[in-house]
């Protein structure tokens, strides 16, 4: 497992621009690149108020994880790739490297073979942005002494709000 | 580890909660979630059997402080504590930044927590990383059920390493001990993460310098040769 790279603007950039070239072809509906623990690392597309992409992000990492773990009990490394069907949805997962996967979500204005066919151009786009984005180093930010107060309280039970 | 976004201004954190069968990290996190406004918390997605016991995970994603005009996102997990789910552990294991380790409180359960909490420290290992590296605070749960064993105890099985963690008493079905838990876990990682940034900024500052101090050197040198010439 390699070190999550920092996503700089202009990494975070080039991710948008594939994702926004991969759904422009494909005419997929949303697409996410996520870190396998669940994290996002980038998203675009037209998501439904009603969709929540964090949620998706973590559920999908954790279905990747498991045919992962699938695959080896039937001898293979890994499954590359992964289609689930709904009635009107269909999300297809492809591995982009050890640590990322792409998540595309598409309905009947496309099909499962353009899906496919635009995501591997899309991968290894995706695939060579993070390798680079690895290759550069960490930009700190500087998060002052905010945090570093002990009396500070990160969430408030008392009336369900934040600070 | 967390995942920095430059661009929508975020730092992420996974925090998972670990433990044993029944120790109550889903409750935890259902608590959590009835006390957090809802512009500030996602849905908790529970991923369980038929009888409620957890199958993969439980999910809640958190938005939490605004430092420096960057959001911090925490997202909650548990993992199922039944021994037999060992691999799905591993599997929410990964790239966590942060640990609470609910333990039960009840005298009978005191092997299992002992287990549980062995059972973490191999996982962290498979994936190359330690209880050292990891954050973590332990949470002594059940402290309403009758005769639950003395906190000393507790403290002296579950937090006898080097350096002690902070640990809390927590009754999380009435919410007691919840939130200074999550408080203390969240706390750590900004902290933690606070740190590593201020090192990473000493260090550019360093190589900085050293780039200056070379291209210095190298006017020197230019000049002196101008001068022979």
């Amino acid at each position: 497992m390699h070190a999550m790279p920092i996503l700089t603007i202009e990494a975070a950039e080039s991710l948008l621009g594939v994702l926004e070239d991969f759904l422009d072809s494909s005419e997929a509906s949303f697409a996410l690149i996520i870190e396998r623990g669940g994290a996002i690392l980038g998203q675009h597309g037209e998501i439904p108020p009603s969709i929540d992409p964090t949620t998706v992000a973590a559920l999908a990492a954790g279905s990747f994880a498991a045919t992962k773990e699938l695959a080896h009990r039937i001898g293979e490394s890994e499954f590359s790739a992964l289609h689930q069907q709904g009635k009107e949805r269909q999300i297809f997962m492809s591995a982009v490297n050890e640590d990322t996967i792409l998540v595309t979500v598409f309905g009947a204005r496309t099909t499962l073979g353009l899906v496919r066919f635009y995501s591997v151009r899309a991968v290894k786009r995706i695939a060579s942005i993070l390798e680079h984005a690895r290759q550069q180093s960490q930009i700190p930010i500087d998060l002052g002494d905010t945090v570093l107060d002990n009396a500070c309280e990160v969430f408030d039970e008392r009336d369900g709000r934040r600070r | 580890m967390s995942i920095i976004n430059y661009v929508n201004k975020e730092i992420q954190f996974k925090i998972v909660y670990y433990g044993p069968a029944l120790c109550g990290k889903t409750t935890n996190l259902t608590y959590i979630h009835s006390q957090v406004a809802e512009a500030h918390k996602g849905e908790l997605v529970s991923l369980a059997t038929a009888a409620d016991r957890t199958l993969f995970f439980d999910f809640l994603p958190l938005n939490a402080v605004v430092v420096k005009g960057f959001k911090t996102k925490f997202q909650l997990y548990t993992v199922p504590g039944q021994v037999i789910y060992n691999a799905t552990r591993q599997l929410v294991l990964r790239s966590v930044d942060g640990i609470v380790f609910v333990a039960d409180s009840q005298w009978d359960k005191m092997e299992e927590n002992i287990e549980s909490f062995k059972n973490l420290e191999e996982n962290l290992q498979r994936q190359g990383s330690s209880m050292e590296q990891v954050p973590y605070v332990l949470q002594y749960n059940k402290r309403d059920l009758p005769n639950p064993a003395p906190v000393h105890y507790l403290d002296f099985i579950l937090n006898n390493r080097k350096v002690r963690v902070p640990s809390f008493v927590a009754v999380a079905t009435t919410g007691q001990g919840v939130f200074a838990t999550l408080n203390a876990i969240s706390r750590l990682l900004l902290q933690k993460f606070a740190r590593e940034n201020e090192a990473a900024a000493a260090k550019q500052q360093a190589r900085t310098a050293a780039g200056s101090q070379a291209t210095t050197a190298l006017s020197g040198i230019a000049a002196a040769a101008a001068r022979r010439g």
